[in-house]
């Protein structure tokens, strides 16, 4: 069972980990690629422990398309306001 | 588990003089149980390296790090460190507990440890803040990291008596003043700031936190995307994100729980109260001790019978015991008992030995952690801290008990 929804604009890019993070309550981040979202995954996983969360977000955001750089976040936190 | 115990035993023998024992268990691999190692723990681990640098009467646990506040008002922070949030003027974690220089020269009266960032409040009155700045939570009008306290400016000309840091929100308590005396900032998404009607996504700089006029408030609480304050008539009132299927709430509403209130500990989704009766309530929390799966869980029916709808009695055991205090995890939670030996007991998830009861299972009702005893003779007086998937103990010997011993 998820532990939570949790919407992409929430979850923040770790350069580090080349992935958007969300805290878990075991003190470790919930992680998920581009390429996992990009192929309409919405899991994202804590390395550490058995939880997950359900991603929301729109699928179009991360599709490549040739013409046009769709890549919604760079190195950067995508939810400061 | 063995090892340890013989250590225990070993160090309170050679050091009989010593009048308080520091414990830790659960996960660590950030270096937040101060053990040196950076691996979990599932039983309670003594912890001889922090007994050394003298005497704590407080800690606060966060995320992965842990502040820990000297009778004097010194600080002392370690485990995660990434963001700054240890203040030890740079970004990396601590297995040991360090000084924090930058406060050397301020007497501490309070901190406050949340996801990846730290509050400091001094006896005369000034906040700093260090660690993860980027949802505005340090609240110096921007969203950079610090990896110094530095002083919230805002406040310079206010007196702040308490400081409370969530996930990624913070609160302020002024003292003194009834009206404008709570503040929020940082991430507002949930309501938890509860500076406005409307939703607020996030604001770098401090707001006044509406609905609390003419109500004195003598403790805040932040914690996940929760925050609660309890008046002086022992009232409780929780903004931000709802508790089981509650919706969430953009300013402070009072909780009728009938009950006359000493403490309030927020979890991620669920919160502790106790009553100056010395009973435990627990609001939400629907899978607190049966979140890694019905195969691990232990029990999953409720403790007892519903008070008012959400709101569940815990039981501390069979008898009339009475709780003298609450913590609360992200997901688990810890009662002091005040029985005799001022037992520590612990339930909710488990999966990282948080609970400290040698093993990985969930508990739905609360179970008696076993600590190591000095003798029978001595009376320990104990307090637990929480943290997002670790915990701690502070046990204290009264040196009534050792002067009867002498007699």
């Amino acid at each position: 069972m998820s532990y939570d929804d949790v919407e992409i604009e929430d979850m923040e890019w770790n350069e580090e980990l080349q992935a958007f993070t969300y805290p878990c309550p075991c003190g470790d981040l919930f992680q998920i690629t581009k390429e996992d979202l990009r192929i309409g995954e919405e899991i994202a996983r804590c390395p550490s422990c058995s939880l997950y969360i359900t991603v929301i977000y729109n699928m179009e955001d991360f599709q490549d398309t040739s013409n046009r750089k769709t890549e919604p976040a760079k190195p950067q936190p995508v939810a400061v306001a | 588990m063995e090892t340890a115990m013989e250590r225990t035993q070993q160090a309170l023998q050679e050091d009989d003089e010593e009048q308080q024992e520091i414990w830790s268990w659960g996960a660590g691999t950030d270096g937040q149980l101060a053990t040196g190692r950076l691996q979990d723990e599932h039983s309670p681990q003594l912890l001889c390296s922090l007994s050394a640098l003298g005497p704590i009467n407080f800690l606060s646990c966060g995320g992965a790090h842990v502040i820990a506040l000297s009778p004097g008002g010194r600080v002392l922070t370690w485990g995660r460190g990434t963001s700054g949030q240890l203040g030890h003027g740079e970004m990396v974690n601590s297995l040991q507990p360090k000084a924090v220089k930058a406060l050397e020269s301020f007497t501490i009266t309070h901190v406050s440890a949340g996801w990846n960032h730290s509050g400091f409040v001094s006896g005369s009155g000034a906040i700093y803040t260090c660690g993860d700045g980027s949802f505005g939570q340090l609240g110096h009008g921007e969203f950079k990291s610090l990896c110094s306290p530095v002083e919230v400016s805002f406040f310079s000309s206010k007196h702040v008596e308490q400081v409370a840091c969530g996930m990624r929100h913070s609160l302020v308590l002024l003292r003194g003043n009834k009206d404008n005396q709570v503040y929020g900032f940082g991430f507002g998404k949930r309501g938890q700031l509860g500076i406005s009607t409307e939703k607020v996504k996030s604001t770098s700089l401090p707001q006044i936190t509406m609905g609390l006029t003419n109500v004195r408030i003598v403790n805040i609480s932040a914690n996940g995307d929760h925050s609660a304050a309890l008046s002086a008539d022992g009232s409780l009132y929780t903004w931000g994100r709802g508790f089981g299927c509650a919706s969430d709430a953009c300013i402070p509403h009072h909780v009728d729980v009938a009950l006359s209130l000493k403490e309030v500990a927020l979890g991620w989704n669920h919160a502790l109260l106790l009553t100056s009766e010395g009973e435990v309530f627990m609001l939400g929390g629907h899978r607190h001790g049966a979140l890694s799966g019905p195969q691990k869980t232990s029990l999953t029916a409720d403790a007892s019978g519903k008070l008012k709808e959400g709101i569940v009695r815990i039981s501390a055991d069979h008898s009339e015991t009475k709780v003298v205090q609450i913590a609360a995890g992200a997901e688990h939670s810890a009662l002091v008992t005040d029985n005799g030996s001022s037992s520590v007991m612990t339930w909710g998830w488990g999966e990282h030995g948080q609970l400290g009861l040698g093993d990985t299972n969930d508990q739905a009702i609360p179970q008696v952690v076993s600590l190591a005893h000095i003798s029978a003779e001595k009376h320990p007086i104990s307090r637990v801290y929480c943290g997002s998937g670790f915990s701690f103990v502070l046990r204290t010997y009264d040196s009534d008990s050792q002067m009867r011993e002498g007699t």
